[in-house]
């Protein structure tokens, strides 16, 4: 019997284009910009804009493409940057010294206080995410 | 100091992803895409629940929540 995956449902939504999608993350992203850590409004967005994501990346409503069926050789790499990123996070974490050994999210604090970058960090987690959706 | 040492560390870590993304791109390359290798990692299945895609996309959306909200 042909059963079909979600991941290769040939189907393509009206609004599953970047002509619609890239100008509504940037809509979203320049309203998210305006809300600062630890309000309400900021939780209920990211709430709402992940939650609609992951649920469209969960139920195949949108046209994913093909994945491969093997990696080239040379996907190790990846790992390295991983690795070294993890490292210095959980040690940084573990130090319990914000002032001396930051995280990431210590010191992007300050950078996600300018609305500009809030608003460009906001549409790059989004398209991200989408990117995600559709693999 | 050690702070810097810290900045560089995360420099450093976001630099060899951005080497490795252009790597990736031409043609003949021995290092696939990270969307590939995500994608890879996506289709991981336990039964018919699709556990790598469940961990992927809520982990990014956790990313989100962490700096945009938390």
């Amino acid at each position: 019997m042909d059963q079909h995956h979600p991941a290769e449902a040939p189907a393509v939504r009206a609004w599953d284009r970047p002509i619609i999608v890239m100008p509504t993350f940037a809509l979203v992203a320049a309203v998210g910009g305006l809300f600062g850590s630890f309000t309400l409004e900021a939780n209920l967005l990211v709430l709402a804009a992940g939650g609609t994501l992951f649920w469209l990346g969960l139920t195949g409503r949108v046209a994913r493409r093909p994945a491969p069926s093997r990696l080239a050789p040379g996907f190790a790499w990846w790992f390295a940057p991983l690795a070294l990123f993890a490292a210095v996070e959980l040690f940084t974490f573990a130090m319990k010294d914000p002032v001396n050994w930051p995280t990431l999210s210590l010191l992007a604090d300050p950078v996600l206080e300018n609305y500009l970058a809030r608003a460009a960090c906001y549409f790059g987690w989004l398209t991200a995410f989408w990117g995600l959706v559709r693999r | 100091m050690t702070k810097v040492l810290v900045i560089a560390l995360f420099v450093l870590a976001f630099a060899a992803f951005a080497v490795l993304g252009w790597l990736a791109r031409s043609e003949d390359s021995k290092i696939p895409s990270f969307g590939d290798v995500a994608a890879i990692v996506m289709q991981y299945e336990v039964g018919r629940i699709p556990v790598g895609r469940i961990a992927v996309l809520g982990f990014w959306w956790w990313v989100g929540w962490h700096f945009f909200a938390r």
